[in-house]
């Protein structure tokens, strides 16, 4: 696997401080790294630990208190939040814990939504959106509404929806917080999957250390400091592997 | 976002919460019913009016009579209203026709039966316009001939010649006379008449004028209780009365026509009335005003309607203004619905901004669901009304007469429906501009 060095996310010197009646409190306090494109990213701490702060502030959905965030080269620390609207749409997919698709439209409509967002023509987001639905796997399923499906396909929903643009870095926060552990492994399997062959980058937010080593690198994150950057790209080819292997013994067993 | 996406989204949130917007529209639909036939009723009011008027004559008629104040002037003619005036009356602006009228005064003879007449001398054009409408027969086109149409107070007016007793007034029986088929004698000379046999200034013998048979050419229409504004009168084509004048007269001043300083009869009629009809309602002011600036007397039904007219549009008004009331609940209730819905859509609305919705097009979804709701409630709030008007029209009349309690013109049906939309706009704006605002971190809650 060929891994590029060109830097898609950077972060100098980013801190998040909140006024909770008199007292301040630094969701973040200084933090510094980059990502490269086509990187798997993980970002791993406890709850509080100001990882979500950080996945908020580099998708331009919070404003840092002070610092740089440069991400596909636009500096988006100072923009509008109209001009974040427009640099989402341009450059971000985002894939949420609850999966948030919209209850009262189907499987595709939701996964049309972007494009529609962005003033695309019925036919052609149509299309795109059927293509994406049965990348991952959920052919069948576009005329079903959120509430006809499981947990899982709801999240496979969510994916297409948010490779749908084809953005260059894709935002996933605990994508699989709400799913069973086999669930989970797939979703995982499956981001991974369509992020590397469309050399997509990814950061992904998560609590849990097993899942954490699945990515390309992993951000440690404890009480809004990064206490250490790891290089994880064998480890993870190596789980992913397993993975693979797992699966298909599992798969075997159950025919025997 | 594209027009028709925003379309299906918004009318696609209002359908997902059908009680609630079905209540929302309610508001709206008794607040436009409200607005709609209360205004309907003020126009109904100002229809009713303006049919009774134009059944005085009409408004776009301007009656000129000849100047009063003519002391200062040499001329005996000056501010008579000659041919001349009549044609610079037609060339004026706004002037749609012209028609002049000569009044005089007469006997009418049959039998043992006389009757004084007032004589109305116009021509065959401008008699159609005077809105006449007549039992029997036509109106006169013979310019040659007097051929006289009666009007229907006439016959009241007849008395015995021998006791001077009125039949109709004093003992409470029509005359036994038929205008129509009797032989009826004119005599325009009633000076002459009186006063035949006498001796006159120079000391000639003043001879009897001839009589003259005239044969009827209508009846005007209603019994003698029935007033119009010519019912007393004996309507001539004018030529025809210009002829029998002239040869009346002979050399002798007819009555009401002005005589050299001599004391010579003028050649030419100057006549009692010029009736100016203007283009159109709204320029008879204006054009009343040109002709009295030029030193004639003018006299318009128009004029005091402007009056009644005010006094109406203030009381429109006021109703317009205590059925509005109902329609600022109903915009309150907009406001009250849309703001339940972003409250309930905080989420989703965040997810929207994060996946790439334009701050604009959320304002612009919120806006127009607003809008939708006014819409609707619009439309079937003057359906309503349409339904209810002649209902309230059936309830209000007085028997056979036509009262126009409520009128809803095609005018009122468009603007209710384009005013309870912008409304239900003005009523969504604030909440549009809550959820535009709305941060998208709402998102990531869980």
């Amino acid at each position: 696997m060929e891994y590029s060095n060109e830097v898609v996310i950077e972060a100098k010197n980013l801190k998040k401080t909140y006024v909770v009646g008199e007292t301040k409190v630094h969701a973040l306090n200084g933090v510094d790294f980059t990502i490269n494109r086509g990187e798997f990213c993980m970002v791993v701490g406890t709850s509080g630990s100001g990882k979500s702060t950080l996945l908020n502030m580099i998708a331009g959905l919070e404003r840092p208190t002070k610092g740089q965030i440069i991400v596909a080269g636009e500096h988006i620390e100072n923009k509008s939040e109209g001009q974040l609207v427009i640099f989402r749409q341009k450059h971000v997919g985002f894939i949420f814990q609850a999966y948030n698709l919209m209850p009262n439209m189907t499987a595709l409509e939701n996964v049309e939504l972007p494009l529609t967002f962005q003033g695309v023509d019925k036919f052609i987001r149509e299309k795109k959106a059927i293509k994406m639905l049965k990348m991952v796997g959920l052919g069948k399923y576009a005329m079903h509404r959120p509430t006809q499906m499981s947990g899982g396909q709801q999240q496979r929903v969510g994916i297409a929806r948010a490779l749908v643009v084809k953005p260059e870095i894709i935002f996933a926060d605990e994508p699989t917080g709400n799913l069973d552990t086999k669930t989970s492994m797939e979703v995982l399997k499956l981001m991974h999957n369509i992020a590397r062959t469309k050399n997509q980058t990814i950061v992904m937010v998560t609590h849990d250390n097993y899942l954490a080593s699945f990515g390309d690198k992993i951000i440690h994150i404890i009480d809004g400091k990064i206490i250490n950057i790891e290089d994880n790209r064998e480890n993870a080819e190596r789980n992913f592997a397993s993975l693979e292997e797992n699966i298909n013994n599992t798969e075997a067993m159950a025919i025997v | 976002m594209k027009f028709t996406d925003l379309l299906i989204m918004s009318l696609g949130s209002l359908w997902k919460r059908k009680v609630r917007t079905i209540l929302t529209v309610l508001g709206v639909v008794i607040g436009t019913v409200s607005v709609v036939i209360m205004i309907s009723l003020g126009i109904g009011m100002k229809k009713t009016m303006l049919d009774q008027m134009e059944s005085y004559g009409s408004l776009k008629l301007i009656e000129v009579t000849e100047s009063y104040d003519n002391s200062s002037n040499d001329d005996p003619t000056a501010g008579k209203l000659s041919n001349d005036v009549v044609d610079m009356l037609k060339n004026m602006e706004h002037v749609e026709s012209v028609v002049p009228i000569l009044e005089c005064s007469g006997y009418l003879l049959t039998g043992r039966y006389k009757c004084y007449v007032n004589i109305y001398g116009v021509d065959y054009e401008g008699m159609k316009k005077l809105d006449i409408k007549l039992a029997s027969g036509q109106l006169p086109k013979d310019e040659t001939e007097i051929k006289p149409v009666y009007g229907n107070n006439v016959i009241a007016q007849f008395f015995d010649k021998k006791t001077n007793v009125y039949p109709y007034y004093e003992l409470g029986e029509l005359a036994d006379v038929d205008l129509q088929n009797d032989t009826i004698f004119l005599i325009l000379n009633t000076m002459a008449y009186d006063s035949a046999g006498q001796k006159d200034e120079k000391g000639n013998i003043i001879k009897a004028p001839k009589k003259r048979i005239v044969e009827c050419s209508g009846l005007m229409e209603g019994g003698v209780e029935d007033w119009n504004n010519y019912s007393y009168y004996v309507v001539v084509n004018i030529e025809a009365l210009k002829k029998a004048l002239k040869k009346e007269y002979k050399n002798s001043t007819i009555p009401g026509q002005p005589t050299t300083k001599k004391g010579k009869p003028y050649k030419e009629f100057f006549y009692t009335t010029v009736n100016v009809y203007a283009d159109s309602m709204e320029n008879v002011a204006e054009l009343q005003k040109q002709i009295k600036d030029m030193g004639y007397e003018t006299y318009a039904s128009a004029e005091w309607i402007d009056s009644e007219m005010k006094t109406l549009n203030t009381i429109q008004l006021v109703l317009g203004g205590i059925g509005a009331v109902s329609l600022i609940v109903a915009a309150i209730g907009i406001i009250n619905t849309m703001m339940m819905s972003i409250y309930e859509r905080t989420k989703e609305i965040g997810v929207m901004k994060v996946i790439g919705c334009r701050l604009r097009d959320i304002q612009l979804l919120f806006l127009m669901e607003a809008a939708f709701i006014g819409l609707i409630g619009g439309a079937v709030g003057t359906g309503i009304s349409y339904a209810l008007s002649p209902v309230i029209n059936k309830a209000l009349s007085h028997g056979e007469d036509m009262m126009f309690a409520s009128v809803i013109p095609p005018w009122l049906v468009v603007l209710a429906i384009v005013f309870s939309t912008i409304i239900g706009m003005i009523a969504g704006f604030l909440p549009s501009l809550r959820a535009m605002r709305l941060s998208p971190l709402e998102a990531m809650r869980t």
